[in-house]
């Protein structure tokens, strides 16, 4: 059964706490490093870093609201094949889902990694980020948890939280080996540490940290907080049908569409070694541009585009964990996340599949099943 | 490389003689597959739906290793492959010779339509004046006297049925390709004189025959006959007897005399046929009735004409025969017809609610009655009819119709979206094939099928609705009435018409219902060696069963041939044409048949040259005459070696039939057959809106535009197409069998007979299996004597090496190749190379606790009292009651299945046992008594003798105890409606077969197991004794329950499964395989997961990802999984698949 510890917070100071908690971590004997967003010091930005030294842990910020890349796929990197030590890796849950998708595509493996998941705040756009940090990062991080959990909200003066985590419904790390509360939870003095799999408890029982129960209150207050997203992603849902629900319409809406791929090489699950896109599938001959023109009288260049979109959507939608990484990364505004989630929930409700909930569950397509789908396919008795 | 020289013949194309001939093609024979019906496919043409999937899946038959040398699609529309002639309308004329020589003659049924012509357009039909009921829909539709046999076949050749055509000639003149010939076919060389007194009868006869196409002449008397016969050669003779002056038989005499050639039949009045019997034996071919009627004359005469004609034909020689004639249906019209069948147009057969069900059927599947449209919402299955009647004289079970019954129902329900009322009325539910208990048992509680055990024993009809009236008295002996939309007779099987003509013909005994006889332990070997019974021609079967029969057939015929030196000589392999096109930029020559002008009259030619030559690959657009003609096609040819392109687009119809003109063209052009394609443009040419009246411009605009779609589409695919050379996979030709019974020894020496190695793995101290205790069957073959012929032929065989005390370890390979390692208490562990594998690892019989078994010496099981009965140690005379429980923890979860053979062995040993000692009183407690087949008989014999039966239901099992030394069994008793208490000497119980093939054994070969542990075949009607990976086969009781005969059948089947693969050095794969382009491929893994056929590997040394491209089908999941093309199918490229969507975007406007 899950065991329930906690963390102490002195001065209300959370970011000390975790570093303190990543230290004792990284302490354990068979972790050899730890994956965590830290501040580097060139820059404000926060960014995945492998740390082994625990002294370099003072720059540790998993709670500051920038979110630039899914570091699934930084799991997934040192996770291949046996890398001769153990990582522990602190993932928003939606890292910690895009990382299991990957892991059943065979892009990552479960046996060298440890995953702790933090209950997520969310983060603002990349964009936005900057505009909110100023100089000093601990400040604004701080600032950013304040008031979140005191309840005013991660809207700030210009910025807000990004739509896609404001649409977020999936905010608890699900698949964690080892789960820090936030919400729901006495933050000013202590963090909830609860363990979610045999391997989770294990280190629990090594950091040896004081026992607990999970507060009272903090179910409602989770359930409380993914009403609310709920209610915004679904008329986010609607919201994008209304405006895609023709070929002209979805033409329009991705009228901005260049064709350079950001969002694919953004997008945590897409893992092709080379998309064939790119490849010389779509380097068509020039008489077929011609016969394209003359066949409607104009065609778009570059051609493609919806196709593009499209056929990534029929790639990787089931395993869509919803991170908005795709929006984060498009140079032309295009609302990637807000189409990308709206089809994935469609296409993720009709194999009753939910990415990133459990590495037990098979993908779907990856086995055939002659009776699955006949609603929609047609096939069974004629 | 070697391949087998020998012929064989397999007679009757139904579903046996197509697996019978597939068999022995792919071992390397060159077979003739001939058929006396139009059409192929057998009974299988018209049903769609098969249990236990509700669904066809015949194509699954197809070649799986060297697949490119069978056609790949549908199996019910047609086959091709390049060792099988195929000859529809033919019968056997006659047999003569040796065992692996023997000359056959052939009867074909004359042909009116050239199929080398005939395109199937369909212009014929449109003005057959005659309508006659449609056989193909049971009589529920109407078609002409020209028609398809099966709609859904290619080539679709249309064929007149003569007795029904007028001969008006409407169809010939319409023919555009002048492929009929019905008016004046008859050479008129081939004469025929009539010989009679009366005026009348001389001249309707030449007036019938002259209509035929022949020259007649007639005579008056036997004298002027004669001088008729100086004067010129005469073909024929037909002569009547009774003449004043010379009588006919004088006539016979003296015509024989001097022209022993000539043909004579006798005419004759009822009165005198003895004199045309005795006619018959000087030399007469054969006598007609008087009065005569024109049609049996005309077709008399036709037949000798033919006969004559085909006996020009040298003989065909052939090393064996296999008989697939399979069976007919009863005729409920036939005999006392209690049910109004044929006069209650709502009583149909079985075959005839399948035609209902079925989209080529009289309402497109609509469950609507044929007959007034109603929607048919209650029916009743009435079971048995024609079966298990001995008033009927029908002593035997027809196997196939308790699940045919379920099966209707299940698909009825499903098409009525589960509204369909559906009841069978049964005797018992004969549910003992693999999986059919479950299937039985789903259709009751979760399809709501209805199971009534009864007789429904007439039917009366509604006079207003046409609704059928069923009442019948239930076992409690309440009378209940109930009303059906429909009510379908499950028909029996009977000996196919001709059958027992023919087995008589071939000196072949046939038993009391006129099936063929076969010898001890064999289903397939007749009295008669190298003819070779298949399928249900020796008995009833279903389809898994008869495919089974059919392979062992065809094992048993190849060892015929192969005996008698049907040996190996090197295989002349074509050449492989130069790969010129290889790097060049593409030359496309298109060529459109214009059809005779078809084409042309509607079809814009500047427009299509324009609209393809726009595209850069094309070279040239040229237009031809009839291309399906022998000098269209030259022509062509001859075109096309002038202007060498690289590539080749032909427009045309039927693709199918050009497959091998392709390859031809290919090799005289020095190209790759896959870079020529024919399209069929026959569609749109034969469209009926522009067929028929003269066309819109509209539909002219549309029609060109679709057949610019067709022919862009065909450019795109030969545009693109970069053929890969075959690669093959070498064969290690030895075999390995896993277990020594009567199963695995009867593998073992099936292949080693035909010359190749093999190892024989057997766990226990000695071979046998079960046949160490078994000593004889129900039928009273003794099977001691089979076992010590078996054993002493391995002991002997100089290719057999038999490991005893051994076991697999573990096994690595595929198809032609596997690595096994063997432990042996006495040989240590040493390694086998093999290219196949056989699991023939036998069954026992199952444990029991139910029934306080174990509690009393007098509960035994039925092994128990066999052992007992076999060393004496029973004594019969001093029993006095004897209690034989069927089913124990058997057909009911969690081991829910028949095991099929413990009723046989109840009925065995009851039979002995009253045989002994008639005093004895024996009960048989059960709950469904499968005495199938003709082990129905003697299920009658024991009720004859007194054995008392008594139904049990499984929710009020006997109770067995066994206080105080003694054994009670109480029981209820449903006719007496109450429970009865009986003492029993002996109680023994039936508890069935569980199979003895571990998981870890199964598994190192790749095989999987069902839900019950028995080895799970790749298909189970159609691929009954394969595993899903090649190679791997299976067969006796680790396959499933069977007596001995079936196992035996199972062990032939195998072997010829194995057979054909080890038969050859090395294998080609299919041009169409798998391969990974590793630069672009993550490692995902997907297509190993996906692949049905286990194909793909992903090797640990190398890091990648493997295809073996001899297990691969070409199916092309793993290229639809994996999201970057990493994945491919060679021959469908990305780019050329695209560019093939685009092109047919294009035709839509």
């Amino acid at each position: 059964m899950a065991k329930t510890a906690k963390i102490n917070v002195t001065e209300g100071n959370l970011l000390a706490s975790l570093q303190g908690f990543f230290k004792a971590v990284l302490r354990v004997e068979d972790i050899s490093a730890i994956l965590v967003p830290q501040h580097l010091p060139m820059k404000n930005m926060v960014m995945p870093a492998l740390v082994t030294d625990p002294k370099q842990l003072e720059g540790a910020d998993p709670l500051a609201p920038a979110f630039p890349m899914n570091a699934a796929k930084i799991a997934s990197r040192l996770t291949r094949k046996p890398a001769g030590g153990k990582v522990a890796a602190v993932l928003r849950p939606c890292e910690i889902r895009a990382f299991i998708e990957l892991v059943k595509l065979k892009q990552g493996r479960m046996e060298n990694v440890l995953l702790v998941g933090i209950d997520c705040l969310g983060a603002y756009q990349n964009k936005d980020y900057f505009k909110f940090v100023g100089d000093n990062v601990t400040e604004s991080t701080t600032r950013f948890y304040q008031n979140v959990l005191s309840g005013k909200g991660a809207a700030m003066k210009e910025v807000d939280l990004s739509p896609t985590c404001k649409a977020c419904e999936h905010c608890i790390p699900g698949a964690a080996d080892l789960g820090i509360g936030l919400f729901g939870v006495d933050t000013a003095n202590q963090l909830l540490v609860q363990t979610q799999t045999p391997q989770g408890e294990e280190l629990l029982t090594r950091l040896n940290l004081p026992g607990s129960q999970e507060p009272a209150g903090r179910q409602k207050a989770v359930n409380a907080i993914i009403a609310e997203k709920t209610t915004y992603r679904d008329n986010m849902y609607q919201e994008i049908a209304a405006a895609t629900n023709s070929l002209e319409k979805l033409t329009t809406y991705l009228a901005n569409c260049v064709n350079c791929y950001n969002c694919r090489v953004a997008c945590p699950v897409c893992y092709c070694k080379e998309c064939v896109f790119v490849t010389d599938v779509f380097n068509h001959e020039p008489i077929q541009y011609l016969r394209w023109a003359n066949k409607k009288g104009v065609i778009k260049m570059p051609t493609d585009t919806v196709f593009y979109h499209l056929t990534r959507m029929a790639h990787m939608s089931t395993a869509c964990i919803g991170c908005g990484q795709c929006s984060n990364a498009c140079p032309n505004d295009i609302q990637v996340m807000e189409l990308f989630r709206a089809v994935s929930s469609r296409t993720q409700e009709a194999f009753e599949y939910q990415p990133g909930r459990s590495i037990e569950e098979e993908p779907p397509l990856s086995v055939f099943r002659e009776d699955e789908l006949a609603d929609i396919v047609g096939i069974g008795h004629a | 490389m070697k391949k087998k020289v020998g012929k064989a013949m397999v007679v009757g194309a139904g579903i046996s003689g197509i697996r019978a001939a597939l068999d022995l093609a792919e071992f390397g024979y060159g077979v003739t597959l001939i058929d006396r019906a139009p059409k192929l496919g057998g009974i299988l043409s018209q049903l769609d739906y098969q249990f236990p999937t509700d669904r066809c899946g015949m194509c699954k038959m197809l070649p799986l290793v060297d697949r490119d040398t069978s056609s790949q699609y549908c199996l019910r529309k047609g086959l091709f492959h390049e060792n099988i002639d195929i000859r529809l309308s033919t019968e056997l004329a006659s047999v003569e010779g040796e065992p692996g020589n023997f000359q056959v003659s052939l009867r074909q049924k004359p042909s009116f339509v050239d199929s080398a012509l005939c395109n199937g357009c369909g212009e014929c039909v449109k003005v057959c004046p005659v309508e006659v009921p449609d056989e193909f829909n049971v009589g529920f539709s109407k078609r002409k006297a020209i028609y398809l046999p099966v709609p859904h076949n290619i080539p679709n050749t249309y064929v007149i049925d003569m007795t029904a055509c007028t001969r008006c000639g409407e169809c010939e003149s319409v023919c555009p390709t002048q492929a009929i010939k019905v008016s004046k076919r008859v050479a008129k060389d081939f004469r025929i004189m009539v010989v009679d007194d009366e005026l009348i009868v001389r001249d309707s006869i030449r007036d019938w025959l002259e209509d035929e196409g022949f020259a007649v002449d007639t005579a008056e008397s036997g004298p002027d006959a004669l001088e008729l016969l100086s004067k010129q050669p005469y073909h024929l003779m037909l002569t009547d007897i009774k003449m004043p002056g010379m009588d006919g038989v004088e006539v016979l005499q003296k015509a024989k005399q001097n022209y022993p050639d000539l043909c004579v039949v006798m005419m004759t009045a009822y009165a005198t046929v003895e004199t045309a019997v005795e006619a018959m034996k000087i030399g007469a071919l054969d006598y007609l009735l008087k009065p005569f009627e024109i049609d049996p004359l005309v077709s008399k005469v036709l037949q000798i004409y033919h006969d004559l004609e085909a006996d020009q034909q040298p003989p065909m020689e052939v090393g064996a025969l296999v008989l697939c004639g399979g069976t007919d249906y009863f005729d409920p019209a036939s005999g006392p017809n209690t049910y109004g069948y044929g006069f209650f147009p709502n009583v149909v057969t079985s075959l005839g609610f399948e035609r209902i069900l079925s989209g080529t059927g009289p309402n497109q599947g609509r469950l609507v009655r044929p007959h007034d449209g109603k929607p048919i919402k209650k029916v009743a299955w009435l079971q048995c009819v024609g079966s298990r009647n001995i008033q009927l004289e029908a002593d035997f079970c027809s196997s196939i119709c308790c699940m045919h019954a379920i099966k209707e129902a299940l698909v009825g329900k499903e098409k009525s979206g589960g509204e369909l009322d559906a009841t069978i009325f049964y005797m018992d539910m004969r549910t003992f094939g693999k999986s059919f208990q479950r299937y039985r048992d789903q259709a009751e509680s979760k399809h709501g099928i209805r199971f009534k055990r009864g007789i429904i024993h007439s039917l009366l009809q509604d006079e207003s609705s046409g609704d059928l009236i069923a009442s019948h008295v239930d076992i409690t002996g309440t009378k209940k009435e109930e009303i059906f939309d429909l009510v379908v007779l499950s028909v029996g099987q009977r000996p196919a018409t001709g059958a027992t003509a023919m087995l008589e013909n071939l000196e072949i005994p046939c038993n009391s219902w006129g099936f063929g006889e076969t010898q001890p332990f064999s289903s397939t070997v007749t009295g008669k060696e190298g003819i070779l019974l298949g399928g249900s021609f020796s008995g009833l079967k279903d389809i898994n069963e008869s495919v089974i029969q059919a392979s062992a057939a065809a094992l048993s015929a190849s060892r015929v041939i192969h005996k008698s030196g049907g040996g190996l000589v090197p295989e002349v392999s074509a050449e492989p044409p130069p790969a010129e096109a290889q790097g060049e930029s593409p030359r496309v020559m298109v060529a459109v048949c214009t059809c005779g002008d078809e084409i042309s009259k509607f079809f814009d030619q500047d427009q299509l040259v324009q609209s393809l030559e726009a595209d850069p690959a094309v070279d040239q657009v040229l237009f031809l005459e009839q291309t399906c003609t022998a000098i269209g096609w030259e022509n062509l040819v001859e075109l096309a070696e002038k202007q060498r392109p690289n590539r080749m687009l032909i427009g045309a119809c039927l693709p199918y039939v050009y497959a091998r003109k392709i390859r031809e063209l290919g090799q005289r052009l020095g190209l790759d057959p896959a870079l020529i394609d024919v399209v069929d443009i026959k569609p749109i040419a034969y469209n009926s809106k522009i067929g028929s009246e003269i066309p819109s411009e509209e539909e002219r605009t549309a029609a060109n535009n679709e057949l610019f779609a067709v022919f862009k589409m065909g450019l795109a695919k030969v545009k693109w197409a970069d053929p890969a050379p075959v690669t093959k996979v070498k064969i290690k030709q030895e075999a390995l069998v896993v277990g020594g019974g009567i199963a695995g020894m009867t593998s073992a020496l099936a292949i080693a007979d035909h010359g190749f190695k093999v190892n024989l793995v057997e766990q226990e101290e000695i071979l046998g299996g079960n046949l160490n205790w078994l000593k004889r069957t129900l039928e009273g073959n003794a099977t001691n004597t089979l076992l010590e012929e078996s054993l002493q032929k391995v002991e002997k065989h100089p290719l057999i090496q038999t490991h005893v005390k051994s076991r697999v370890l573990s096994s690595f390979g595929y198809v032609g190749h596997f690595n096994t390692t063997v432990e042996g208490k006495e040989e240590g562990v040493f390694t086998l190379d093999h290219g196949v594998t056989i699991l023939a690892t036998g069954g026992t019989e199952a444990a029991t606790t139910s029934y306080s078994f174990g509690a009393s010496e007098a509960v035994i099981t039925q092994k128990d009292l066999n052992k007992k009965i076999d060393d004496d140690t029973l004594e019969p005379g001093r029993l006095k009651t004897v209690v034989m429980i069927q089913c124990v923890d058997s057909r009911e979860e969690p081991r829910n299945y028949c095991s099929r053979i413990c009723c046989v062995a109840a009925l065995k040993n009851a039979l002995y046992l009253k045989e002994q000692n008639a005093d004895i009183a024996v009960y048989i407690l059960y709950r469904d008594m499968m005495a199938y087949g003709f082990a129905e008989t003697y299920y009658t014999q024991a009720r004859q003798t007194g054995v008392v039966f008594v139904q049990y239901d499984p929710t009020e099992k006997p109770d067995v105890s066994t206080a105080d030394g003694s054994v009670q069994v109480t029981f209820f008793e449903p006719i007496m409606g109450k429970k009865i208490e009986i003492d029993a000497d002996l109680v023994v119980l039936a508890t069935g077969v569980v199979p003895n093939l571990p998981v870890d054994l199964a598994t190192a070969f790749g095989a999987t197991l069902d839900q019950d542990g028995f080895f799970a075949e790749a298909e189970s009607k159609w691929r009954p004794v394969d595993s899903l990976k090649e190679g791997v086969f299976a067969c006796g009781l680790a396959h499933s329950p069977r007596n001995v005969t079936e196992s035996i059948a199972t062990a032939e089947a195998a072997s010829q499964r194995a057979l054909r693969i080890i038969a050859h050095e090395q294998m080609p794969t299919g041009k169409v395989v798998a391969d990974v382009r590793y630069s672009l491929c993550s490692l995902c893994e997907r297509c190993i997961n996906t692949c049905p056929y286990g194909a793909r590997f992903f090797d640990l040394d190398q890091e990648r990802v493997m295809v073996n491209s001899a297990m691969c089908q070409g199916c092309g999941s793993c290229a639809t999984t994996c999201p970057n093309s990493a994945s491919i199918l060679a021959g469908f490229s990305d780019q050329q698949m695209f560019d093939v969507i685009d092109s047919a975007l294009e035709g839509t406007g």
